[in-house]
């Protein structure tokens, strides 16, 4: 019988073993110190010329000068725009935690800070591997030519990248393969938050740690390489003529609706709140404790996204970044407006925290076509996504997913939405060699019917594969450890019990619902009677 | 002596205060509380699902006084705290059988 303790020290050694041999046998044929990365070979990709004739020495030395100062001022914008993406980690621990019951805020904050440092290290060990490990040369950062190796090898049907665990497996200590982690680390976090939305006020810490690590090693990096590793989804166009193949800017589907559907997989492993449907199976409120929090995060996420969407160029030297930034706060303010008449329209008030929900969704849904819009398709985009995040809360309501914070509605309904509008609304203006389809990127309103075919073959298995692998992994994982807390554990509040200190302790608790009467309560023991003994 | 409460809308905590002191009591003691009385509570809609507040917030007065004093300050209070819509709470008065000044340990009228 094994126990969780012999478990984690042989995970530890295995880790330790790992960074030992890696360094060892790593010979650093990459470009750890930055002097090689960015030369006069940049200059002249970008100015379309062959070479430097030999006689102009002064004009190749400026060359060089220049194609360096070029990867730069791209490594310069992805390293700020990564460092935005990570701020977004306070936004949303601040929207979740004021969107949740005050007895259950220090377990809220903690699984936030708790998601980024273990989904951060799962992803450093072998997700980033999975996920860029075979990306052909980004010419934005100067080359990372040592990600080069996808599996199977056979041309566009790639399903797995196999340098760079660790760090270090392949030559992969190098400027600009660090560069490029940064950027996509954070983003693997954004995914990672995500789900807290839908399992929070009920999720244990230790279910909590195995979601993370299955989420930031597997399930998350396996379908980015999909999209964006050089794997099968980007080169439709390729094998299928679908386009430029699937096509996200910044993470629509690859980020949010990832997140979404594993969050849906969780939220239904896990079985609704204790008192959120009645006997009649009404759904019943439970008041986030904080709407100041909810609209703080909201805002804080509302910058971080301006690194997040922009920052998806990988340089600043690409000037669609305006374009982009403009269209992804069109699609926020259009979200927030149209959720906030809807609610007003619906039950005589405007629901503040349905706004900032709408807020959000203009975001997730702008995130794929932001690069390939113009700011009237942005605009409808967002008002489609706030129609659609009000729509599907109440959608999960009726099916009975508990989703305390909306993040099903959000990210992964809003997230297919933003997927398909790329389909739709592109415009042409943008997106050259995209995917290594020549031409730009365009829309089934600009003559590309076969693009919008491109995003829905995406749309499935991104579902497919996201909410698929959780539900299975999770029906293993729960004969091993206890995903669900207790029901005394559960109507306490999870502070005490999990963690064993309040968010508030000079305060005593009154949670302004009393509709927690035993008599009107539907029975959730389904979801609780599977967990076994603890160890 | 007798013990003064009474139940009123928290916004009209200060105009009861200030009569009060124009009456001239000399000490009052606050406590925030909630509850609901014949009207009840009231629906609102949470992301929505409907919800009913049932314990509306309200602020709890407790003002100790010599008996013949009790019946001006009832009036004093009521005056004040009246809105004239429903929720604008109670009052009511009990005997109390002593009172001391921890302080001093005065005891009685010359403790109120």
């Amino acid at each position: 019988m094994f126990t969780w303790k012999k478990l984690a020290a042989l995970s530890l050694f295995t880790f330790i073993v790992l960074i030992v041999v890696g360094g060892h046998f790593s010979h650093h044929a990459g470009d750890p110190a930055g002097l090689a990365t960015g030369a006069t070979s940049d200059f002249l990709t970008a100015s379309g010329a062959k070479e430097v004739p030999v006689s102009q020495v002064g004009v190749n030395a400026l060359a060089n000068e220049a194609g360096h100062l070029r990867v730069s001022i791209n490594f310069t914008w992805t390293l700020i725009t990564g460092f935005l993406v990570l701020f977004m980690q306070v936004g949303f621990a601040l929207l979740v935690t004021g969107l949740t019951r005050a007895k259950n805020a220090a377990h809220m904050m903690m699984m936030n800070i708790a998601a980024f440092a273990i989904a951060f290290i799962a992803y450093y060990a072998v997700g980033f591997a999975f996920h860029f490990g075979g990306i052909a040369p980004v010419a934005n950062l100067g080359g990372v030519g040592v990600l080069n190796s996808i599996k199977p090898a056979i041309a566009n049907w790639g399903l797995i990248g196999t340098k760079g665990f660790f760090l270090q497996s392949g030559h992969t200590y190098d400027v600009g393969v660090m560069c490029l982690f940064l950027f996509e680390v954070v983003f693997m976090e954004t995914a990672g938050y995500i789900i807290i939305g839908a399992i929070a006020e009920r999720i244990s810490f230790a279910g909590f740690i195995a979601a993370e690590l299955l989420l930031g090693a597997i399930v998350y990096p396996i379908y980015g390489n999909w999209v964006w590793g050089g794997g099968f989804l980007a080169h439709l166009g390729q094998t299928y003529k679908l386009g430029h193949g699937a096509v996200d800017f910044a993470g629509s589907g690859v980020v949010h609706a990832t997140g979404g559907w594993i969050a849906l997989a969780l939220a239904i492993h896990l079985g609704p709140r204790i008192g959120k449907f009645g006997k009649d199976g009404k759904p019943h409120a439970f008041p986030g404790h904080n709407l100041g929090y909810v609209v703080v995060g909201t805002l804080v996420l509302v910058f971080g996204w301006m690194g997040f969407n922009p920052g998806s160029t990988l340089g600043a030297t690409d000037l669609r970044i305006s374009v982009v930034a403009v269209n992804t706060l069109l699609a926020a303010c259009f979200g927030f407006v149209t959720a906030m008449a809807y609610t007003n329209a619906q039950n005589g008030k405007p629901d503040i925290s349905m706004a900032c929900n709408g807020m959000l969704a203009g975001l997730v849904a702008i995130t794929a076509p932001c690069a390939f819009v113009a700011p009237w398709a942005a605009s409808i985009i967002g008002i489609v996504a706030g129609f659609l995040v009000c729509w599907s809360v109440a959608f999960w309501d009726r099916a009975k997913v508990d989703d305390p914070c909306g993040a099903i509605s959000v990210h992964g309904v809003c997230g297919v939405w933003g997927v398909l509008s790329v389909g739709i609304f592109a415009d042409g203006t943008y997106g050259a060699g995209w995917n290594g389809i020549s031409g730009n990127v365009k829309g089934l309103l600009y003559g590309g019917a076969s693009q919008l075919g491109a995003q829905v073959v995406d749309v499935i298995v991104g579902f497919a594969w996201a909410f698929g692998i959780t539900y299975i992994a999770f029906l293993v994982i729960k004969q091993f450890v206890q995903i669900r807390v207790s029901a005394d554990v559960e109507i306490e509040g999870l502070d005490m019990p999990e963690f064993g200190a309040y968010c508030y302790p000079d305060f005593v608790l009154h949670p302004s619902t009393g509709n927690l009467a035993e008599s009107d309560v539907m029975s959730t023991t389904a979801s609780r009677t599977t967990s076994p003994e603890p160890a | 002596m007798k013990l003064v409460t009474a139940i009123v809308k928290p916004f009209k905590l200060d105009d009861v205060k200030e009569a009060l002191k124009g009456y001239g009591i000399h000490g009052m003691t606050v406590t925030e509380s909630r509850g609901f009385g014949r009207q009840r509570g009231h629906n609102e809609v949470y992301r929505g699902a409907e919800y009913e507040i049932e314990f509306v917030p309200k602020v709890r007065i407790e003002v100790l006084v010599d008996d013949i004093q009790a019946t001006a300050v009832v009036d004093t209070i009521m005056t004040a705290a009246r809105t004239g819509t429903i929720g604008d709470g109670k009052i009511w008065v009990t005997d109390t059988d002593a009172v001391f000044r921890i302080r001093t340990g005065e005891v009685g009228a010359e403790a109120v």
